[in-house]
Parts: C-alpha cells; sequence; structure tokens
C-alpha cells in the first residue's frame, strides 16, 4: 500500500541516489520501505576517521511529520551516543522539522561525530574523557574504527 | 552678430565647463516569482501540483475532477502546500524552514 509516508521515503531515496552527500550512504530495506540500512564513513581528520558505522532508520506513517528512530548498530564510543546505539541530537526529538530527510539526516550525525556535545551526554564516560583526557578518548574511538570493519 | 558671439564667449568662460554630460541612463531590472521555493520542502513535491498526500488519496469533488491542492505562503515568505503546513503547526506553530512563528499571509491554487 502506498501512503504518503511511503511516497515521500521514495522521494528521499531517489533523491539520495540522485545528489550522494559525500561520507553516507543508506538505501531502504528489501522488503520494507519503513526500515533503512545506512553507513557513515568517519569524518576526516576526526578519531572516526576511516570507520564504516552502520546504523538502522525506522520511519513511521507519521513522517516526516514525525522523525524517525535512528540508531548505531556498529559498536560506538560517543559522548551522544547511548550504549544501545541510540542517538541524542536535537534535530531528532526536539527540533525535528518536517523538511529533513534521509540525506539531511545523515549528514547531521555525521557532523556530530566531528563535534561531539559533552554537555549532553548520552555517555557519560565518553563525554568526561572527551573534555578532560582527549588521549584516552581518541584511543577508545579508534577501537571502535577497528571494530567497525568487522561487524 | 559679431557683439553677441563676443558676450556668449565670455558667459562661458565665467561657467565652469561640464566634466560630462549623461546621454543615456538603461535601468535594468530583475524579477522572480514572490515565493522563495518551487518546491514543497516537506513532501518535496512541486508546489503547483497536488501534495502527495493529496495524490495518494486523489481527492475528487463532485465534478469528478482533482481538487486543487492550495499552495499556502507563510509571512516569511516560505510557501508549502496548504494540507503539508496544516499537518506540522498542528503540532508546531513554527516555519520549518526559518523557524519563525508561523501565519498565514496568502493561499492560492
Amino acid at each position: 500500500m502506498s501512503t504518503p509516508a511511503r511516497r515521500r521515503l521514495m522521494r528521499d531515496f531517489k533523491r539520495l541516489q540522485e545528489d550522494p552527500p559525500t561520507g553516507v550512504s543508506g538505501a531502504p530495506t528489501d522488503n520494507n520501505i519503513m526500515i533503512w540500512n545506512a553507513v557513515i564513513f568517519g569524518p576526516h581528520d576526526t578519531p572516526f576517521e576511516d570507520g564504516t558505522f552502520k546504523l538502522t532508520i525506522e520511519f513511521t506513517e507519521e513522517y516526516p511529520n514525525k522523525p524517525p528512530t535512528v540508531r548505531f548498530v556498529s559498536k560506538m564510543f560517543h559522548p551522544n551516543v547511548y550504549a544501545d546505539g541510540g542517538i541524542c541530537l536535537d534535530i531528532l526529538q526536539n527540533r525535528w522539522s518536517p523538511t529533513y530527510d534521509v540525506s539531511a539526516i545523515l549528514t547531521s550525525i555525521q557532523s556530530l561525530l566531528s563535534d561531539p556535545n559533552p554537555n549532553s551526554p548520552a555517555n557519560a564516560m565518553a563525554a568526561q574523557l572527551y573534555k578532560e583526557n582527549r588521549r584516552e578518548y581518541e584511543k577508545r574511538v579508534k577501537a571502535c574504527v577497528e571494530q567497525s570493519f568487522i561487524d | 552678430m559679431d557683439e553677441e558671439d563676443k558676450i556668449s564667449d565670455s558667459e562661458n568662460q565665467t561657467k565652469p565647463e561640464k566634466m560630462f554630460t549623461l546621454k543615456r541612463w538603461n535601468s535594468v531590472a530583475m524579477w522572480s516569482w514572490d515565493c522563495s521555493t518551487d518546491t514543497c520542502a516537506i513532501c518535496r513535491v512541486q508546489v503547483m501540483d497536488a501534495c502527495l498526500r493529496c495524490q495518494a488519496e486523489s481527492k475528487k469533488d463532485a465534478t469528478n475532477k482533482d481538487v486543487t491542492c492550495v499552495v499556502c505562503w507563510g509571512e516569511c515568505n516560505h510557501s508549502f502546500h496548504h494540507c503539508c503546513i496544516s499537518l506540522w503547526v498542528k503540532q508546531s506553530n513554527r516555519c520549518p524552514l526559518c523557524q519563525q512563528e508561523w501565519s498565514i499571509q496568502r493561499l492560492s491554487s
């Protein structure tokens, strides 16, 4: 059945293919356009560089009036990523706008990797190390980068 | 005749000579439609076409003609399908593009 949300997601997919942003990719799963798999490549000049981080994006029929649920499948060590992979990002919660699409969501998460916000931590340890012991933070992130090649 | 020439010559000497004269003035006007975008940023369909919701429901009126999905301009000059923006403002009364408080400037088909 074609609903407005599904039709919008088809348009998102078309745009993502025609005008792909650098360092991110995403596609709907084979049998369900409401669930997408995505990959974000770790941005250059950050400890996430070279990582291939996998995510799932789950939409509801209320999309684009309601944001999707985005979750990292790859293990992450980041001040704004919860242990279960959930992401603490304003545009995915209270600052959501129905003008965002998959492309905008993925590029926003990519820039969150470069610029963590340690003041609203989802991972207290990562936030503390980011602020107080950058070397140890980078070491823990690099371990995730290497883990991301395997899973 | 000679006398008159002499007079005008002396008058010219007192006036400072003009550096240049404006011979022609071409003005150029730029125009554009009075809306900042031609695609509804919410459903990503051209504002002049029916929105995704109306296309899916393929609304028909009594005459069995497609009901026109009207365009709605906000005070901020951003335009969306009226259907799309009215669903959004139920949730948050801000323009989805500029976050200004949303108020309708005009509607058109």
